[in-house]
């Protein structure tokens, strides 16, 4: 059922950015887990061929970023546009040859991700501008002043379908459970900036776990992890994410996950359930 | 040495920084942090001479946000700073080349920084008065590149042959390495560093849940304290992969930060439980080295 929130307070602003081109390193090499030098794509551009409700494992890639990444020239507008877009946002693109067509944020990384049908990314060209109706900083679930939202669009909140468990308790849907013993690289971070890495070089554990089926823009779960100001280790805590990108092959890193909702303490429940992923939630793409 | 290296091939190479100055972002951005909780705060932190806080004292308590004991110093160009930061190696001696401190003689105790830029050194208080920010301080880097010739599976870094033969590590009988330690950190309270550097830079011991870290007996960790991170790989980044154990010596202070607290300078790490840590009192570069207050 629709939880309350305080959604007609929220201001809509736009923020802009422009397709990235991918970038390596000089010397290009990527060290994974046992030391060898890869080459792989994955960050920034257009990807073409991920998108969200795809896998986020098996990728010949290192931190596929699903459809078309965007950042800005100028350091401040470029974290404006970090700090303000939430995901579900709506994105137009404002220049080239598929200008006036409709995207959707579906993650945080490096860069803003957003989403666009097939035949607008055929149109898309590295530079072009993309806006995005920025909307969701300040939302709060009014009942539940306990929970903390991140980055969390209206559309997002209204599409989850959440049940009510109590005064103080939400159920929400997640695919996957993370034990907070794999949460990675990102701890050095605030939380309200990009996302933080399971660490899947434990590939036995992954498949154990099931880990290894996650799909990019599933919603996930992190016990007794604690997103509020910053990403921690809390007994008890409750977190509830979104993955944004791949897997990796870099010791520490994995698919990025996004935090959405926290709290310090167990007011969130979670149920395990396959369709748990924005691309159902935002309407985005049938899934297979 | 208890153990076979190849540390007669290891080449000295002179690698240089200055006392860095404490630094913070510029105005009009405001100069607070927020705790785990929320809390703004404002503490000494990164950088600078540290007068009063000193390998051997303890990790906690201090009103400071993962604060370096001693000194700590930086080199301005890039490139150059990232070869002090890559060859200075734990145990190494430094020795400080400008100003009224000249002539000085101390031991690197660890790597951070928070674009982990900077290296810890130990000098006596006595000395930290006499020296000024900017002074030249030289390192003779040794370390890089040592290898333990019966352990191939364990990968050295930041480790000076000093430092590896006062630790009395030994082979064991069942041919792991057996490495006195003061605590061993379980993977669930290891948090900022993670998928970072292990060349350089700090691995966090993250104590939002003070419960959590006395469980652990973690929560009377002394700075200078070695110790051991279990089902963490640091061969090439660090992160979690069950078995793999890693040794570190506690480089700086505790934090208020979410994700952050006492920071891990690595030594050494095996992918596959080929170390044995045994747990020892005591166990701190103060007394390995017999630093001077």
């Amino acid at each position: 059922m629709p939880l309350a929130t305080n959604e007609s307070q929220l201001v809509e602003i736009a923020v802009t950015g422009n397709i990235s081109q991918p970038t390596l390193r000089p010397g290009g090499y990527t060290l994974d887990n046992h030391g060898v030098g890869r080459v792989l794509p994955g960050m920034s551009g257009v990807v073409y061929n991920a998108r969200v409700g795809d896998p986020a494992f098996g990728w010949s890639g290192d931190h596929v970023e699903p459809g078309v990444s965007i950042a800005n020239p100028d350091n401040a507008a470029e974290f404006a546009l970090h700090y303000l877009t939430c995901m579900g946002n709506k994105a137009v693109v404002t220049s080239g040859m598929a200008k006036g067509a409709e995207g959707i944020v579906t993650g945080e990384h490096a860069r803003l991700l957003v989403d666009f049908a097939p035949e607008v990314n055929d149109l898309l060209c590295v530079g072009d501008s993309i806006q995005i109706i920025a909307c969701g900083r300040g939302l709060e679930l009014t009942d539940y002043p306990q929970i903390l939202l991140k980055k969390c669009s209206p559309e997002l909140i209204r599409g989850i379908p959440f049940e009510v468990i109590s005064d103080t308790k939400i159920r929400v849907p997640v695919t996957t459970v993370l034990p907070p013993r794999i949460m990675g690289s990102g701890a050095e971070l605030n939380s309200e900036y990009v996302d933080q890495d399971l660490m899947s070089g434990d590939r036995e554990l992954m498949a154990e776990l099931g880990i290894d089926q996650m799909k990019l823009g599933d919603l996930v779960v992190i016990p007794d992890a604690d997103h509020r100001y910053g990403r921690t280790y809390r007994k008890g805590a409750v977190t509830i994410a979104l993955c944004i990108h791949g897997d990796s092959v870099m010791i520490g890193h994995g698919p990025g996950i996004l935090t959405l909702m926290t709290c310090e303490e167990s007011c969130i429940e979670w149920v395990i359930d396959p369709k748990a992923n924005i691309a159902n939630y935002l309407n985005i793409r049938e899934m297979a | 040495m208890n153990v076979r290296t190849n540390s007669d091939k290891l080449v000295s190479v002179s690698v240089m920084g200055q006392i860095a100055s404490p630094g913070f972002p510029g105005l009009p951005a405001e100069p607070y942090r927020l705790d785990a909780s929320g809390k703004p705060f404002l503490l000494p932190t990164y950088g600078g001479i540290v007068y009063n806080v000193s390998i051997g004292d303890s990790a906690y308590g201090w009103l400071a946000d993962t604060i370096h004991p001693g000194v700590s110093i930086s080199l301005k160009d890039d490139t150059g700073n990232r070869g002090l930061n890559l060859f200075a190696c734990v145990g190494n001696v430094a020795m400080v080349m400008t100003g009224d401190a000249k002539g000085t003689k101390g031991v690197v105790t660890g790597k951070s920084g928070r674009f982990s830029e900077q290296v810890i050194i130990h000098f006596d208080k006595e000395a930290r008065k006499k020296m000024a920010i900017g002074d030249k301080i030289n390192i003779r880097s040794i370390g890089v590149g040592m290898d333990l010739l019966d352990h191939p599976d364990i990968k050295l870094k930041s480790c000076s042959p000093d430092i590896l033969e006062n630790l009395e590590v030994t082979t064991g009988s069942d041919g792991k390495l057996n490495v006195p330690v003061v605590g061993v950190v379980p993977a669930h309270l290891l948090g900022s560093g993670a998928g970072l550097t292990s060349e350089g830079g700090s691995l966090h011991i993250q104590t939002a849940d003070k419960e959590a870290l006395k469980d652990a007996k973690l929560d009377g960790l002394k700075l200078g304290d070695v110790v051991a991170l279990m089902d963490y790989d640091s061969s090439w980044n660090h992160g979690y992969l069950r078995g793999a154990i890693g040794i570190g010596v506690v480089g700086q202070g505790d934090s208020p930060r979410a994700g952050h607290g006492p920071g891990i300078t690595l030594l050494m790490t095996s992918p596959q439980t080929g170390i044995n840590p045994q747990v020892t009192p005591g166990v701190n570069l103060k007394s390995v080295f017999n630093l001077a207050d």
